[in-house]
């Protein structure tokens, strides 16, 4: 019971992401400012938002269902949160099981459909085009990120993620034999996490805030909470899946070996962010189902005959 | 880049479409000023955009003058190389234009403010609301006051 | 979802530094078109201008628009020395000059980092303004503020350039070469810029001369107009200027003539620095204006300046009439509006690169 508590609150449960998503959004900002000739926050700044997120008055419009606007951060919190428990850190997981990698997809979609319901559900103009567009985003990264993301288990021949560790500790890093997979699942999460060059359904310039233009006190400090940790496992997924782990004996040394590697998924996240512009969403729909889809089959196919 | 349209060009084409005897007034420093009826006003510019392809307005001026004061002073200025301008005189009491905004469409905004900041009608265009004044103005032209702002 | 929905852009929007009313028609991601509201920022200059003297005039008219104060008092100021029958000494012309090609060159860098930052570019946005503070540094060394200057007076300019600050200017402008050569290689090559701009609202010659229109829009549509050439301002009658068009019209086009116009105009401050002359910096000037008329035309970094003076042989001017280049530019923009995508109307706002404060007056 204790060990249970333990694994859910602590490690690799919501004290462990939490802190995981502070670093994210600390290294992520200042290195944005970096590349930006800015000087950007002090590390303490996640923190501090939040705290002043949750001490904000918390409004909502007439006409907006106050209940369905709260519960949908929460459920998404809960839903990231739980699949956090599952993907493996420095390869330790509390549980793992065969399946658990679709799991863990299923629940990392929850927020984005969250997503597009708290826009329609807050009566505004800009919400509702955020939310559109964060629908027809989804239409067209989630087919090839999940295509991608497939890819290593075929080549294990498990939907396990411990499995899938497993077995690349034996053969190698799957990002050697399919570096093509690894950077549609990159491009992938960009959309997932609603990131420049991806970031339609919130473009500031366009429609303010996309869905969370309403939002404000407690259910934004939720909602931010949901996108940094949903950032924070949608890359530990990544890594496990095309990196892979092996045990270096000494915990400290294992902890410190993933970490360097989430420190590099990070910069090349940033790196994205600051060197390209905003896509259309009429391009990214041409993008995503005329490159990437063919792509990420041809991956599969390799793949398979690979496997074979 | 056009070429330079001649004084005599111009005088001869407004001439061409007026009853009015027609001279080059010498008074505006860098533009050549011709006074025209208010009446001839659509036509002469309708000729100058086809004869001379002097279709850019650059501004519509009204003023009141303390010199002139039953009568508003509207002034089209165009520039093609240099400045071109047709003045009109219209009764204060009730001035009245015909819009240019058939030939030349740029004269919208420009007929707009002349007509909500001197209180001119211009006839032959659809009702708009006020380009520079808030939609529940009502006190009347602003530049017609005589009082001086500080 | 392809109801119409009725998208409000203003008074209040982030893509906007300054207060308009759009009404944006729109069906799913397709804007069908726009109206306009204008008039939040209308301070009745024309009317205040009456009530003042022609000196106490000039931080009035500065204070129109905050980028382009220096040409609207510049052409404030030649209106007024026409009226008064006085020339002002070369030195101060050219000193005229170098100001309006320095505030040609801040704008267009803020125009980019403006439009950069519309369409998610953020970088571009950081570093196109942390060169801009360049060009501000050098304004201030020479006029003591960075936005709004105080130099022009009534028969010449307050300040001079001194010797001292040539090497300080050569250095920045060096600096300035190299940035803004890399920024128009940044854009030649850049595909997302490219993918977002190209064919986005184009504008045909035709309707730009029906709506009068001039300055670097009229330029992007293959319109070859630019008052600096066509009607000078002295000392731009013995410059050599190159006008920059490209055929295309569309928001590309926009972009890249602004883009080389920069470049102009790093080499035209520098050719007017060679050429300026010596001499004295201003002449005397009566108060009192003998009565008369006077148009004088300029080119401001957004298009053609109007001003139309008349005195009356007081100290007070009779009747000042301001027609800004944002006008025109305003009027043409619903047209730009129909048949584009909602995520193209930043790019649309950006191009035509609005100064509502002026336009409002």
């Amino acid at each position: 019971m204790f060990e249970v508590l333990f694994y859910l609150l602590i490690f690799p449960g919501f004290l462990f992401l939490y802190l995981c998503s502070w670093l994210f959004e600390f290294l992520d900002r200042k290195l944005l400012a970096r590349f930006q000739r800015r000087i950007g926050p002090p590390w303490y700044q996640p923190l501090a938002d939040l705290i002043k997120l949750f001490s904000k008055e918390d409004l909502m419009p007439q006409g907006a269902n106050e209940v369905v606007a709260i519960a949908l951060p929460i459920v998404s919190l809960c839903a990231v949160l739980t699949a956090g428990i599952y993907v493996p850190v420095a390869g330790f997981s509390p549980e793992s099981f065969e399946g658990d990698l679709i799991i863990v997809l299923f629940l990392l979609s929850i927020p984005t459909l969250a997503y597009y319901l708290a826009g329609v559900t807050s009566v505004g103009i800009y919400s509702l085009l955020g939310g559109a567009r964060s629908l027809l985003q989804f239409f067209s990264y989630e087919v090839p990120l999940l295509i991608a993301l497939s890819g290593p288990a075929v080549l294990a021949g498990s939907w396990s993620i411990q499995e899938i560790i497993a077995r690349q500790s034996e053969t190698g890093a799957f990002l050697l034999f399919q570096p093509l997979g690894f950077l549609l699942a990159m491009i992938g999460l960009i959309g997932k996490l609603k990131r420049d060059p991806l970031d339609i359904p919130k473009a500031k310039s366009e429609v303010v805030a996309g869905s969370l233009t309403e939002f404000t006190g407690v259910k934004l400090g939720f909602w931010h909470l949901v996108m940094n940790i949903q950032a924070v496992v949608g890359i530990f997924l990544i890594i496990n899946l095309y990196i892979g782990w092996t045990s270096a004996g000494n915990p400290l040394l294992n902890i410190s070996i993933f970490l360097i590697q989430w420190l590099a998924m990070i910069l090349l996240l940033s790196t994205a962010s600051a060197v390209f512009a905003r896509l259309r969403i009429d391009q990214l729909a041409g993008l995503g189902w005329k490159i990437l889809v063919p792509l990420s089959l041809l991956q599969l196919t390799v793949v398979i005959l690979m496997g074979v | 880049m056009a070429n330079k349209l001649m004084p005599e060009d111009f005088l001869r084409c407004v001439s061409a479409h007026t009853q009015q005897p027609c001279e080059l007034t010498g008074h505006i420093i860098n533009e050549t000023a011709i006074t025209i009826a208010a009446d001839d006003l659509h036509d002469i510019v309708a000729a100058l955009m086809e004869e001379l392809n002097l279709t850019h307005l650059s501004a519509i001026t009204a003023q009141q003058r303390e010199d002139h004061p039953d009568e508003i002073q509207v002034m089209y200025h165009f520039w093609q190389g240099g400045g071109y301008t047709l003045i009109v005189w219209l009764p204060a009491a009730e001035p009245v234009l015909t819009s240019l905004m058939d030939i030349i469409i740029g004269a919208d905004f420009y007929e707009r403010e002349v007509a909500e900041m001197y209180g001119i009608t211009i006839t032959n265009r659809e009702e708009t609301p006020p380009l520079l004044l808030p939609d529940d103005w009502d006190e009347g032209p602003p530049m017609r006051r005589k009082e001086k702002s500080v | 979802m392809k109801e119409k929905i009725t998208i409000p852009i203003g008074p209040q929007h982030p893509l906007l530094k300054e207060p308009i009313s759009l009404r944006i028609d729109a069906s799913g991601e397709e804007v069908l078109g726009g109206t306009l509201r204008l008039g939040y920022v209308h301070r009745g200059i024309e009317k205040l201008a009456e009530s003042r003297t022609y000196t106490q005039n000039i931080p009035l008219i500065e204070r129109i628009c905050g980028i382009c104060s220096h040409v609207h008092t510049t052409t404030f100021c030649y209106a007024v020395e026409a009226l008064l029958g006085i020339e002002i000494p070369p030195r101060a012309q050219y000193i005229r000059a170098l100001l309006c090609e320095l505030e040609r060159i801040h704008s267009h860098l803020l125009w980019l980092g403006v439009l950069a930052k519309h369409v998610g570019l953020e970088t571009v946005f950081m570093h196109s303004w942390h060169d801009r503070e360049l060009v501000l540094d050098i304004m201030e060394e020479l006029s003591g503020g960075r936005v709004s200057h105080g130099i022009n007076q009534i028969g010449g300019v307050r300040f001079d350039v001194d010797a001292e600050h040539h090497p300080m200017m050569a250095d920045k402008m060096q600096k300035l070469h190299e940035r803004i050569t890399q920024f128009m290689q940044i854009f030649e090559r850049e595909p997302s810029i490219k993918a977002r701009t190209h064919g986005v609202a184009p504008l045909s010659a035709d309707l730009i001369r029906q709506y009068g229109l001039a300055g670097p829009v009229a330029r992007a549509s293959g319109v070859d107009v630019d008052m600096r050439r066509d009607d000078p301002l002295p000392p731009y009658d013995r410059l050599d200027i190159s006008v920059i068009t490209h055929p295309d019209g569309d928001a590309w086009s926009r972009t890249y003539v602004r883009i080389y116009e920069i470049y102009e105009s790093l080499l035209l401050c520098e050719k007017i620095l060679q050429a300026i002359p010596e001499g004295n910096i201003s002449v005397r000037a009566r108060r009192k204006v003998p009565a008369g008329e006077v148009v004088v035309r300029s080119e401001a970094p957004r298009g053609e300046v109007v001003y139309y003076l008349r005195s009356n042989g007081t100290e007070y001017p009779a009747r000042l009439k301001i027609r800004t280049p944002t006008l025109p530019a305003l009027a043409i923009m619903p047209m730009q509006l129909a048949q584009i995508h909602v995520a193209d109307i930043p790019v649309v706002l950006a191009g035509v690169d609005l100064c509502i404060a002026c336009a409002d007056r």
